[in-house]
């Protein structure tokens, strides 16, 4: 059995939009209390950002970079994630789930480290979900 | 010396395959494996004993409340205490916050310091550092050398300045490292701050010493020594603290329920003896009965051979390490007269948790990750490690296992 799919290991040793964001809208970083790994996610949206909608239902993903040094999983999801949301809207990202990340990693991934999997992806949740991340 | 085929045979998790490969548990410093004497004492007690203690007159219940004490008994024995300042709790964090909400809220004060090590595990550093900013006192880190020793002067970590100014009230500290191993010289470390600060109290987890080596109280300079069943081949669910008699009788119990009463009356109630006084409602039974069969199993050893089996895998593991070249970081002491049974590492370009998962591939079972000690993984300018830990039924040839396998680990991510 191998835990290390080609396509982690592919985006693990060239991970994608991988680096700053300029003018990105918000940024955050994300924390894996099992290793202290941190990654930070940039992102730029569309959308009325001046909205007073409180749940920022109504922007979208138009583009996301992220950094941070990770183990193999923590950084082939956030690789994949960062193609796989540009427009996505609030709903989307929630849709996707751990079910979506899970199968995105293809489809197997050791309990033991589904915090390294989730890792980017609950940085993204909380940008949408807290109410006092500016956007 | 131990006879480890013969340990081997009476684990019988060790017969488990893993992968298609024959288990090696290298983790026992997060805990132990259970041996049949200690599966089948609480089996026993289950099928043929099991009443509440302290509660009725009826035989099961007068046995299992000897059972009970005996157990405390050999702890107590084991240990160099009394038994009744043998307190049985769910694990040492329990025993450590036991001593912080009980000693600790009411005598440290505004303007008093507390000294915690650098070496601490989360469960020795975290609720000092919340009782420190609850009660307005200084929380003050001793700082470790590059090797992982604490360093001679006492300094915070924020100045290098020398802080041994009779402020002082508790010294929190461990007496062996659980993330890379360091062995404390504890009556050192404490005449240390002794000198100025003459009524310390002092804190020790021995929480990787108790199941590793001979361990005497009575000798020790601490006024409380926390550890847990689990690690030294008994069950999860138990762990003890032991206290000064003088000190715990000055204290307030920490819990309040059935069992730790003196006199309940409408308007107030009494408390109970030691130990009744700390341990509120119905104990772990099974947990204590099996940690008492644990206790016999290491006195059969012997605590002296169970050091000297993990000095010699330790220092093997060193010399082994070092024919991986630049492949690996090593982390902490290399000397085994200051090292216990934990060896913490990384390897090269890859992160922690991938090396466990690839060697965990080959059926071996270490720990990844900050092992429940950032600050002191965090000083070494790493977020993870990966640690190996030893014990009576690991073995040489197991080592050996472990670093041709490692040599494993980087081809998966060429």
């Amino acid at each position: 059995m191998s835990d290390y799919k080609d396509e982690i290991i592919d985006h693990y040793k060239n991970p994608r939009n991988f680096g700053e964001l300029e003018n990105a809208d918000v940024t955050i970083n994300e924390a894996n209390s099992s290793c202290g790994d941190v990654v930070q996610i940039q992102i730029r949206t569309l959308g009325n950002k001046n909205s007073r909608t409180q749940d920022k239902e109504d922007l979208v993903i138009k583009e996301m970079k992220w950094r941070g040094v990770g183990c193999a999983i923590s950084t082939a999801a956030a690789s994949m994630l960062s193609e796989k949301v540009v427009g996505m809207d609030k709903r989307d990202l929630e849709k996707l789930g751990e079910t979506g990340i899970i199968k995105m990693l293809g489809g197997e991934i050791n309990p033991g480290r589904m915090k390294c999997a989730m890792l980017a992806y609950r940085g993204l949740l909380r940008i949408f979900e807290e109410k006092n991340q500016k956007i | 010396m131990l006879d480890v085929q013969k340990i081997r045979e009476e684990f019988p998790i060790l017969k488990r395959k893993i992968n298609g490969h024959d288990l090696v548990y290298l983790d026992s410093g997060a805990t132990s494996q259970k041996p049949e004497s200690v599966l089948r004492a609480m089996d026993d007690y289950y099928r043929n004993n099991n009443a509440n203690i302290h509660r009725g007159v009826y035989d099961m219940s007068v046995e299992s409340t000897r059972m009970v004490d005996e157990a405390r008994e050999k702890v107590a024995k084991f240990i160099g205490a009394r038994t009744e300042e043998i307190i049985f709790t769910r694990n040492a964090s329990e025993s450590l916050n036991l001593v912080m909400y009980s000693w600790g809220k009411k005598n440290i004060k505004e303007g008093d310091a507390v000294l915690v090590t650098r070496l601490e595990h989360h469960s020795n550093f975290v609720p000092w550092q919340v009782l420190c900013k609850e009660n307005k006192a200084e929380f003050r880190v001793w700082n470790v050398d590059r090797e992982g020793r604490l360093v001679d002067e006492i300094a915070s970590v924020r100045s290098t300045e020398t802080r041994n100014d009779g402020k002082v009230k508790l010294i929190a500290m461990t007496g062996a490292s659980n993330a890379i191993g360091t062995l404390v010289d504890i009556k050192k470390m404490v005449e240390m701050v002794r000198s100025k600060n003459p009524d310390v109290v002092v804190v020790l987890d021995a929480s990787q010493m108790v199941p590793h080596m001979k361990v005497d109280v009575s000798k020790l300079p601490v006024d409380f020594v926390a550890f847990s069943g689990h690690k030294m081949l008994g069950p999860t669910g138990v762990g003890v603290l032991w206290g000064k008699k003088e000190v715990l009788n000055k204290m307030e119990p920490f819990l309040y329920g059935g069992d730790m009463i003196g006199e309940v009356g409408l308007e107030s109630t009494t408390w109970g003896e030691l130990p009744n006084k700390f341990e509120a409602g119905t104990p772990d039974i099974a947990g204590i009965i099996g940690l008492g069969a644990a206790v016999d199993y290491l006195e059969s050893l012997g605590m002296d051979n169970v050091r000297e089996h993990e000095k010699e895998l330790i220092g093997y593991a060193l010399e082994k390490f070092k024919e991986l070249g630049d492949l690996v970081t090593v982390y902490g002491v290399d000397n085994v007269e200051e090292k216990g049974g934990a060896l913490a590492f990384n390897v090269k370009g890859v992160h922690a948790h991938d090396v466990a998962q690839v060697l965990n591939n080959y059926g071996i079972a270490v720990r990844s990750g900050q092992h429940c000690a950032a600050p002191l993984v965090t000083s070494f300018g790493v977020s993870a490690m990966v640690r190996a830990t030893f014990y009576i039924y690991n073995t040489k040839e197991e080592i050996d296992y472990l670093v041709e396998k490692l040599k494993e680990v980087p081809k998966v991510f060429a």
